[in-house]
Protein backbone atom coordinates (compact mmCIF):
# COMPACT_ATOMS: atom_id res chain seq x y z
CA UNK A 1 0.00 0.00 0.00
CA UNK A 2 0.58 3.78 -0.53
CA UNK A 3 3.23 5.18 2.02
CA UNK A 4 2.03 7.98 1.53
CA UNK A 5 -1.77 6.87 2.36
CA UNK A 6 -0.05 4.97 5.20
CA UNK A 7 1.19 8.22 6.64
CA UNK A 8 -1.99 9.63 6.48
CA UNK A 9 -4.35 6.99 8.00
CA UNK A 10 -1.25 6.99 11.01
CA UNK A 11 -2.11 10.45 11.38
CA UNK A 12 -5.68 10.09 11.74
CA UNK A 13 -5.25 7.45 13.90
CA UNK A 14 -3.13 9.55 16.05
CA UNK A 15 -5.50 12.32 17.02
CA UNK A 16 -7.33 9.77 18.95
CA UNK A 17 -4.27 9.81 21.47
CA UNK A 18 -5.47 13.16 23.13
CA UNK A 19 -6.49 15.49 20.21
CA UNK A 20 -10.06 13.79 19.16
CA UNK A 21 -12.07 11.33 21.72
CA UNK A 22 -9.56 9.13 22.94
CA UNK A 23 -11.72 6.78 22.23
CA UNK A 24 -8.84 3.82 22.69
CA UNK A 25 -8.05 3.50 18.57
CA UNK A 26 -4.75 4.66 18.73
CA UNK A 27 -3.75 1.97 21.52
CA UNK A 28 -1.15 -0.59 19.61
CA UNK A 29 -3.41 -3.80 20.20
CA UNK A 30 -6.41 -2.06 18.00
CA UNK A 31 -4.29 -0.36 15.49
CA UNK A 32 -2.09 -3.64 15.29
CA UNK A 33 -5.14 -5.30 14.46
CA UNK A 34 -6.51 -2.42 11.60
CA UNK A 35 -3.35 -2.56 10.13
CA UNK A 36 -2.71 -5.91 9.86
CA UNK A 37 -6.03 -5.75 8.44
CA UNK A 38 -5.27 -3.99 5.58
CA UNK A 39 -1.88 -6.01 4.79
CA UNK A 40 -3.90 -9.42 4.98
CA UNK A 41 -2.64 -10.94 7.85
CA UNK A 42 -5.05 -9.36 10.89
CA UNK A 43 -3.33 -12.30 13.51
CA UNK A 44 0.07 -11.05 13.06
CA UNK A 45 -0.93 -7.41 13.55
CA UNK A 46 -2.70 -8.03 16.91
CA UNK A 47 0.38 -10.39 17.93
CA UNK A 48 2.57 -7.30 16.92
CA UNK A 49 0.32 -4.79 18.57
CA UNK A 50 -0.16 -7.03 21.55
CA UNK A 51 3.95 -6.76 22.40
CA UNK A 52 3.97 -3.17 22.11
CA UNK A 53 1.05 -2.49 24.09
CA UNK A 54 2.67 -4.54 26.83
CA UNK A 55 5.89 -2.45 26.60
CA UNK A 56 3.94 0.59 26.79
CA UNK A 57 1.09 -0.59 29.08
CA UNK A 58 2.85 1.96 32.18
CA UNK A 59 3.34 5.20 30.36
CA UNK A 60 0.38 7.51 32.16
CA UNK A 61 -0.29 10.53 30.64
CA UNK A 62 -0.47 12.46 34.12
CA UNK A 63 -0.62 15.90 34.66
CA UNK A 64 1.89 17.89 32.24
CA UNK A 65 4.13 14.63 32.57
CA UNK A 66 4.24 13.48 28.49
CA UNK A 67 5.61 9.98 28.28
CA UNK A 68 7.18 8.25 25.62
CA UNK A 69 4.54 7.38 22.88
CA UNK A 70 3.17 4.18 22.93
CA UNK A 71 0.45 4.75 20.06
CA UNK A 72 3.20 5.66 17.53
CA UNK A 73 5.55 3.07 18.22
CA UNK A 74 2.29 0.63 17.74
CA UNK A 75 1.43 1.60 14.52
CA UNK A 76 5.13 1.99 13.62
CA UNK A 77 6.05 -1.05 14.32
CA UNK A 78 3.24 -2.98 12.42
CA UNK A 79 3.13 -1.00 9.15
CA UNK A 80 7.24 -1.17 9.07
CA UNK A 81 6.71 -5.01 9.36
CA UNK A 82 4.85 -5.21 6.83
CA UNK A 83 6.51 -3.06 4.42
CA UNK A 84 9.88 -4.22 5.33
CA UNK A 85 8.66 -7.79 5.11
CA UNK A 86 8.26 -7.26 0.97
CA UNK A 87 11.66 -7.30 0.55
CA UNK A 88 13.52 -8.77 3.64
CA UNK A 89 13.07 -12.43 5.82
CA UNK A 90 10.54 -12.52 8.38
CA UNK A 91 13.06 -12.39 11.43
CA UNK A 92 15.22 -9.35 9.84
CA UNK A 93 11.32 -7.21 9.10
CA UNK A 94 10.53 -8.56 12.70
CA UNK A 95 13.72 -6.86 14.28
CA UNK A 96 14.11 -3.42 12.28
CA UNK A 97 10.57 -3.14 13.41
CA UNK A 98 10.32 -3.48 16.79
CA UNK A 99 13.52 -1.42 16.61
CA UNK A 100 12.15 1.52 14.95
CA UNK A 101 9.09 1.10 16.89
CA UNK A 102 10.64 1.62 19.88
CA UNK A 103 12.69 4.29 18.79
CA UNK A 104 9.52 6.00 17.12
CA UNK A 105 7.73 5.88 20.65
CA UNK A 106 10.75 7.95 22.35
CA UNK A 107 10.85 10.30 19.10
CA UNK A 108 7.39 10.36 19.04
CA UNK A 109 6.98 11.31 22.57
CA UNK A 110 9.60 14.12 21.73
CA UNK A 111 7.63 15.44 18.79
CA UNK A 112 4.07 15.53 21.45
CA UNK A 113 5.96 17.89 23.12
CA UNK A 114 6.90 20.15 20.07
CA UNK A 115 3.00 20.12 18.95
CA UNK A 116 2.07 21.31 22.34
CA UNK A 117 4.17 23.94 22.51
CA UNK A 118 3.18 24.98 19.25
CA UNK A 119 -0.15 25.33 20.64
CA UNK A 120 1.00 28.13 23.38
CA UNK A 121 1.20 30.21 20.04
CA UNK A 122 -2.45 29.48 19.60
CA UNK A 123 -3.36 30.09 23.23
CA UNK A 124 -1.42 33.28 23.44
CA UNK A 125 -3.15 34.35 19.89
CA UNK A 126 -6.86 33.54 20.91
CA UNK A 127 -5.76 35.79 24.27
CA UNK A 128 -5.07 38.97 21.98
CA UNK A 129 -8.20 38.08 20.19
CA UNK A 130 -10.71 36.68 21.93
CA UNK A 131 -13.56 35.66 18.75
CA UNK A 132 -10.69 33.49 17.37
CA UNK A 133 -11.48 30.72 19.98
CA UNK A 134 -12.51 28.27 17.73
CA UNK A 135 -10.27 28.66 15.28
CA UNK A 136 -6.97 28.33 17.74
CA UNK A 137 -8.43 25.42 19.54
CA UNK A 138 -9.91 23.70 15.86
CA UNK A 139 -5.85 24.39 14.83
CA UNK A 140 -4.39 22.33 17.33
CA UNK A 141 -6.18 19.47 15.32
CA UNK A 142 -4.01 20.67 12.60
CA UNK A 143 -0.83 20.48 14.62
CA UNK A 144 -1.97 17.06 16.50
CA UNK A 145 -2.42 15.63 12.89
CA UNK A 146 1.15 17.15 11.55
CA UNK A 147 3.08 15.92 14.34
CA UNK A 148 1.77 12.64 13.44
CA UNK A 149 2.28 12.34 9.51
CA UNK A 150 5.86 14.11 10.05
CA UNK A 151 7.02 10.93 12.54
CA UNK A 152 5.27 8.67 9.97
CA UNK A 153 5.90 9.35 6.45
CA UNK A 154 9.67 9.35 7.02
CA UNK A 155 9.96 5.93 8.34
CA UNK A 156 7.12 4.16 6.23
CA UNK A 157 9.63 5.74 3.05
CA UNK A 158 12.39 4.11 5.11
CA UNK A 159 10.83 0.61 6.04
CA UNK A 160 9.53 0.49 1.97
CA UNK A 161 12.96 0.14 0.57
CA UNK A 162 15.41 -0.69 3.19
CA UNK A 163 17.01 -4.22 2.63
CA UNK A 164 18.42 -5.54 5.61
CA UNK A 165 21.95 -6.63 5.67
CA UNK A 166 22.55 -10.26 6.85
CA UNK A 167 24.71 -9.22 9.94
CA UNK A 168 21.42 -7.51 11.82
CA UNK A 169 20.29 -9.67 14.88
CA UNK A 170 17.79 -11.93 13.46
CA UNK A 171 14.73 -11.27 16.23
CA UNK A 172 12.16 -14.29 16.43
CA UNK A 173 8.46 -14.14 17.40
CA UNK A 174 9.38 -15.97 20.30
CA UNK A 175 12.27 -13.18 21.69
CA UNK A 176 9.47 -10.83 21.26
CA UNK A 177 6.96 -12.37 22.78
CA UNK A 178 9.77 -12.91 26.27
CA UNK A 179 10.49 -8.96 25.90
CA UNK A 180 6.94 -8.09 25.65
CA UNK A 181 5.90 -10.33 28.41
CA UNK A 182 8.94 -9.39 30.43
CA UNK A 183 7.57 -6.00 30.13
CA UNK A 184 4.38 -6.46 30.44
CA UNK A 185 4.61 -8.12 33.80
CA UNK A 186 6.70 -5.62 34.94
CA UNK A 187 4.16 -3.05 34.42
CA UNK A 188 1.11 -4.62 35.79
CA UNK A 189 2.65 -5.68 38.85
CA UNK A 190 4.02 -2.07 39.28
CA UNK A 191 0.42 -1.03 38.56
CA UNK A 192 -1.38 -3.71 40.77
CA UNK A 193 -0.44 -5.79 42.67
CA UNK A 194 -0.53 -4.75 46.71
CA UNK A 195 0.07 -6.78 49.67
CA UNK A 196 -3.54 -6.89 49.98
CA UNK A 197 -4.20 -8.46 46.22
CA UNK A 198 -0.80 -10.70 46.33
CA UNK A 199 -3.22 -13.80 46.57
CA UNK A 200 -5.05 -12.86 43.05
CA UNK A 201 -1.28 -12.88 41.53
CA UNK A 202 -1.00 -16.62 42.39
CA UNK A 203 -4.10 -17.43 41.24
CA UNK A 204 -3.65 -15.97 37.89
CA UNK A 205 -0.21 -16.99 37.73
CA UNK A 206 -1.56 -20.44 38.19
CA UNK A 207 -4.02 -20.31 35.78
CA UNK A 208 -1.46 -18.29 33.23
CA UNK A 209 0.76 -21.13 33.76
CA UNK A 210 -1.74 -23.88 33.35
CA UNK A 211 -2.74 -22.43 30.09
CA UNK A 212 0.72 -22.12 28.87
CA UNK A 213 1.08 -25.59 29.32
CA UNK A 214 -1.95 -26.83 27.66
CA UNK B 1 -34.06 25.83 33.22
CA UNK B 2 -33.36 22.23 31.66
CA UNK B 3 -30.81 21.01 30.10
CA UNK B 4 -32.60 19.57 26.78
CA UNK B 5 -31.24 16.30 24.62
CA UNK B 6 -30.32 18.79 21.82
CA UNK B 7 -27.96 21.02 24.43
CA UNK B 8 -26.47 17.30 26.05
CA UNK B 9 -25.35 16.13 23.00
CA UNK B 10 -23.90 19.68 21.75
CA UNK B 11 -21.72 20.02 25.20
CA UNK B 12 -20.74 15.95 24.56
CA UNK B 13 -20.05 16.47 21.31
CA UNK B 14 -17.33 19.94 22.01
CA UNK B 15 -16.15 17.52 25.46
CA UNK B 16 -14.57 15.01 22.86
CA UNK B 17 -12.44 18.05 21.96
CA UNK B 18 -10.87 19.02 24.96
CA UNK B 19 -7.60 18.58 24.54
CA UNK B 20 -7.30 19.25 20.80
CA UNK B 21 -5.36 22.64 22.10
CA UNK B 22 -3.72 21.09 24.69
CA UNK B 23 -0.29 23.13 25.68
CA UNK B 24 1.68 23.64 28.80
CA UNK B 25 1.08 27.10 29.23
CA UNK B 26 -2.93 26.76 29.65
CA UNK B 27 -3.49 23.38 29.29
CA UNK B 28 -7.40 22.36 28.40
CA UNK B 29 -8.11 25.93 28.62
CA UNK B 30 -9.53 26.53 25.26
CA UNK B 31 -10.91 22.97 25.17
CA UNK B 32 -12.72 23.50 28.28
CA UNK B 33 -14.09 27.30 27.28
CA UNK B 34 -15.38 25.65 24.38
CA UNK B 35 -17.26 23.11 25.99
CA UNK B 36 -19.28 25.62 28.97
CA UNK B 37 -19.40 28.18 25.66
CA UNK B 38 -22.40 25.64 23.45
CA UNK B 39 -24.03 24.87 26.19
CA UNK B 40 -24.67 28.64 27.50
CA UNK B 41 -26.76 31.59 26.29
CA UNK B 42 -25.00 33.36 23.69
CA UNK B 43 -25.59 36.61 25.03
CA UNK B 44 -23.25 35.26 28.06
CA UNK B 45 -20.37 34.43 25.71
CA UNK B 46 -18.33 37.73 25.94
CA UNK B 47 -18.65 37.56 29.48
CA UNK B 48 -17.52 34.00 29.92
CA UNK B 49 -14.76 34.15 27.77
CA UNK B 50 -13.05 37.46 29.71
CA UNK B 51 -13.67 35.59 33.22
CA UNK B 52 -12.20 32.02 32.23
CA UNK B 53 -8.48 32.55 30.08
CA UNK B 54 -6.65 30.87 32.32
CA UNK B 55 -5.40 27.81 32.84
CA UNK B 56 -7.90 24.60 33.06
CA UNK B 57 -6.83 21.05 33.33
CA UNK B 58 -8.52 17.46 34.48
CA UNK B 59 -8.79 14.73 33.22
CA UNK B 60 -10.44 14.38 29.61
CA UNK B 61 -13.47 11.94 30.56
CA UNK B 62 -14.26 13.47 33.74
CA UNK B 63 -14.49 17.49 32.28
CA UNK B 64 -18.18 16.72 31.80
CA UNK B 65 -19.19 16.72 35.28
CA UNK B 66 -17.64 19.89 35.59
CA UNK B 67 -18.72 21.60 32.44
CA UNK B 68 -22.49 20.35 33.48
CA UNK B 69 -22.20 21.99 37.06
CA UNK B 70 -20.73 25.22 35.02
CA UNK B 71 -23.26 25.58 32.61
CA UNK B 72 -25.89 25.25 35.20
CA UNK B 73 -24.33 28.06 37.36
CA UNK B 74 -24.29 30.20 34.33
CA UNK B 75 -28.12 29.48 33.59
CA UNK B 76 -29.51 30.48 37.22
CA UNK B 77 -26.83 33.64 36.33
CA UNK B 78 -26.73 33.89 40.34
CA UNK B 79 -22.93 32.36 41.02
CA UNK B 80 -20.25 35.03 41.16
CA UNK B 81 -17.25 34.78 38.53
CA UNK B 82 -15.20 34.40 42.10
CA UNK B 83 -17.82 31.17 42.93
CA UNK B 84 -17.53 29.75 39.79
CA UNK B 85 -13.03 30.22 40.08
CA UNK B 86 -13.46 28.83 43.22
CA UNK B 87 -15.62 25.68 41.93
CA UNK B 88 -13.16 25.26 39.00
CA UNK B 89 -10.23 25.36 40.83
CA UNK B 90 -11.34 22.90 43.19
CA UNK B 91 -13.46 20.66 40.77
CA UNK B 92 -10.49 20.31 38.15
CA UNK B 93 -8.27 19.16 40.75
CA UNK B 94 -10.58 16.26 42.30
CA UNK B 95 -11.74 15.23 39.10
CA UNK B 96 -8.38 15.02 37.34
CA UNK B 97 -7.05 12.88 40.52
CA UNK B 98 -10.13 10.64 40.49
CA UNK B 99 -10.19 10.01 37.24
CA UNK B 100 -6.23 9.36 36.32
CA UNK B 101 -6.93 6.36 39.51
CA UNK B 102 -10.08 5.46 37.71
CA UNK B 103 -8.90 5.36 34.05
CA UNK B 104 -4.99 5.35 33.78
CA UNK B 105 -4.14 3.47 36.32
CA UNK B 106 -6.86 1.01 36.92
CA UNK B 107 -9.41 0.15 33.89
CA UNK B 108 -7.24 1.35 30.92
CA UNK B 109 -4.31 -0.94 31.65
CA UNK B 110 -6.51 -4.03 32.93
CA UNK B 111 -9.14 -3.94 30.00
CA UNK B 112 -5.56 -3.79 27.11
CA UNK B 113 -4.15 -6.58 29.67
CA UNK B 114 -7.57 -8.72 28.90
CA UNK B 115 -7.46 -7.73 25.55
CA UNK B 116 -3.99 -8.88 24.60
CA UNK B 117 -4.30 -11.92 26.54
CA UNK B 118 -7.57 -12.70 24.34
CA UNK B 119 -5.87 -10.91 21.07
CA UNK B 120 -2.67 -13.31 21.15
CA UNK B 121 -5.34 -16.24 21.69
CA UNK B 122 -8.18 -15.87 20.21
CA UNK B 123 -7.29 -12.83 17.39
CA UNK B 124 -9.85 -10.17 16.74
CA UNK B 125 -12.16 -10.91 19.79
CA UNK B 126 -8.81 -9.09 21.52
CA UNK B 127 -9.52 -5.25 20.42
CA UNK B 128 -12.72 -5.11 19.70
CA UNK B 129 -13.50 -6.36 23.69
CA UNK B 130 -11.27 -3.44 24.69
CA UNK B 131 -12.97 -0.84 22.24
CA UNK B 132 -16.39 -2.33 23.68
CA UNK B 133 -16.14 -2.41 27.15
CA UNK B 134 -13.48 0.28 27.51
CA UNK B 135 -15.80 2.87 25.63
CA UNK B 136 -19.06 1.82 27.52
CA UNK B 137 -17.27 2.94 30.41
CA UNK B 138 -15.78 5.98 28.80
CA UNK B 139 -19.00 7.08 27.28
CA UNK B 140 -21.07 6.49 30.48
CA UNK B 141 -18.60 8.98 31.95
CA UNK B 142 -19.11 11.28 29.62
CA UNK B 143 -22.77 11.66 28.95
CA UNK B 144 -23.75 10.61 32.68
CA UNK B 145 -21.30 13.11 33.78
CA UNK B 146 -22.96 16.46 31.93
CA UNK B 147 -26.37 15.47 33.19
CA UNK B 148 -25.06 14.85 37.06
CA UNK B 149 -23.19 17.89 36.76
CA UNK B 150 -26.03 19.77 35.67
CA UNK B 151 -28.83 18.14 38.06
CA UNK B 152 -26.57 18.50 41.06
CA UNK B 153 -24.21 21.81 40.78
CA UNK B 154 -22.06 22.60 42.52
CA UNK B 155 -22.20 19.28 44.82
CA UNK B 156 -21.19 17.52 41.92
CA UNK B 157 -18.32 16.81 43.64
CA UNK B 158 -19.71 14.02 46.15
CA UNK B 159 -20.54 11.95 42.93
CA UNK B 160 -16.36 10.60 43.40
CA UNK B 161 -17.56 9.11 46.36
CA UNK B 162 -20.36 6.91 44.33
CA UNK B 163 -19.65 3.19 44.01
CA UNK B 164 -19.08 4.23 40.05
CA UNK B 165 -15.88 5.69 41.21
CA UNK B 166 -14.70 3.45 44.26
CA UNK B 167 -16.52 -0.09 43.48
CA UNK B 168 -15.25 -0.06 39.60
CA UNK B 169 -11.46 0.81 40.79
CA UNK B 170 -11.69 -1.57 43.56
CA UNK B 171 -13.12 -4.00 41.32
CA UNK B 172 -10.50 -3.33 38.23
CA UNK B 173 -7.42 -3.42 40.63
CA UNK B 174 -8.36 -7.12 41.49
CA UNK B 175 -9.03 -7.52 38.01
CA UNK B 176 -5.69 -6.09 37.12
CA UNK B 177 -3.75 -8.37 39.18
CA UNK B 178 -5.16 -11.56 38.43
CA UNK B 179 -4.62 -10.60 34.49
CA UNK B 180 -0.92 -9.64 35.76
CA UNK B 181 -0.63 -13.61 37.09
CA UNK B 182 -2.66 -14.64 33.78
CA UNK B 183 -0.48 -12.46 31.26
CA UNK B 184 2.25 -15.74 31.85
CA UNK B 185 -0.27 -17.80 29.36
CA UNK B 186 1.71 -15.86 26.98
CA UNK B 187 4.65 -18.16 27.17
CA UNK B 188 5.44 -21.79 26.56
CA UNK B 189 7.04 -24.50 28.45
CA UNK B 190 10.42 -23.98 26.52
CA UNK B 191 13.55 -23.18 28.28
CA UNK B 192 14.44 -19.89 26.79
CA UNK B 193 11.08 -18.67 28.45
CA UNK B 194 13.06 -19.27 31.79
CA UNK B 195 14.39 -15.70 30.52
CA UNK B 196 11.22 -13.73 31.48
CA UNK B 197 11.86 -14.13 35.04
CA UNK B 198 15.09 -11.88 35.52
CA UNK B 199 14.16 -9.52 32.56
CA UNK B 200 10.75 -8.90 34.34
CA UNK B 201 12.99 -8.76 37.99
CA UNK B 202 15.23 -6.18 36.05
CA UNK B 203 12.47 -3.89 34.84
CA UNK B 204 10.24 -4.04 38.05
CA UNK B 205 13.60 -2.50 39.95
CA UNK B 206 13.86 0.11 37.21
CA UNK B 207 10.29 0.91 37.75
CA UNK B 208 10.54 1.08 41.54
CA UNK B 209 13.37 3.28 41.33
CA UNK B 210 11.92 5.19 38.57
CA UNK B 211 14.22 5.04 36.04
CA UNK B 212 12.71 7.27 33.03
CA UNK B 213 10.26 5.69 30.59
CA UNK B 214 13.08 6.39 27.91
CA UNK B 215 15.87 4.31 30.12
CA UNK B 216 13.71 1.39 30.69
CA UNK B 217 12.49 1.26 26.67
CA UNK B 218 16.20 1.78 25.43
CA UNK B 219 16.81 -0.65 28.02
CA UNK B 220 14.35 -3.25 26.70
CA UNK B 221 15.84 -2.56 22.88
CA UNK B 222 19.82 -3.43 23.95
CA UNK B 223 17.39 -6.69 25.67
CA UNK B 224 16.22 -7.23 22.29
CA UNK B 225 19.17 -7.01 20.08
CA UNK B 226 21.33 -8.96 22.59
CA UNK B 227 18.64 -11.74 22.40
CA UNK B 228 18.91 -11.67 18.48
CA UNK B 229 22.60 -11.94 18.20
CA UNK B 230 23.00 -14.46 20.98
Amino acid sequence: MNVLLLSLLGAVIILDKYALGEFGISQPIVTGAIIGAIFGDIWFGIFLGAMVQLVFLGGLPIGRDIPPDGQAAGIITATSYFLLRGSNIMAHSLGVAAVLGLIGGVVGGFFDVIARRFNEKLHTHFLVHEEWLYVCHAAGLATAFLRGFVLFLPVFAFSSVFVIPGIFPQITKETLTIIGMSLGLANSFYLFVKMKTVVYLLIGGVCGLALAVL
Amino acid sequence: MRLGLSRLIRIFFQSLFLQTSWSFMSMQSMGFLSGVLVGVDGAKHAGIISARKGLFNTHPYMVSYIVGATVRAYDEGTASAEEVNRFLSVAQTSFASAGDLLFWRTLRPALLLLSVILGVRYGLIGPLFFLVVYNGFHLYHRIQGIRDGYKMGWDVIYVLKTKRFTLTRQVFEVVGTLLCGLLLSLGSPELRYILVIPLTALFVIMLIRRYSAVMIIVSALLVLLIIGMV
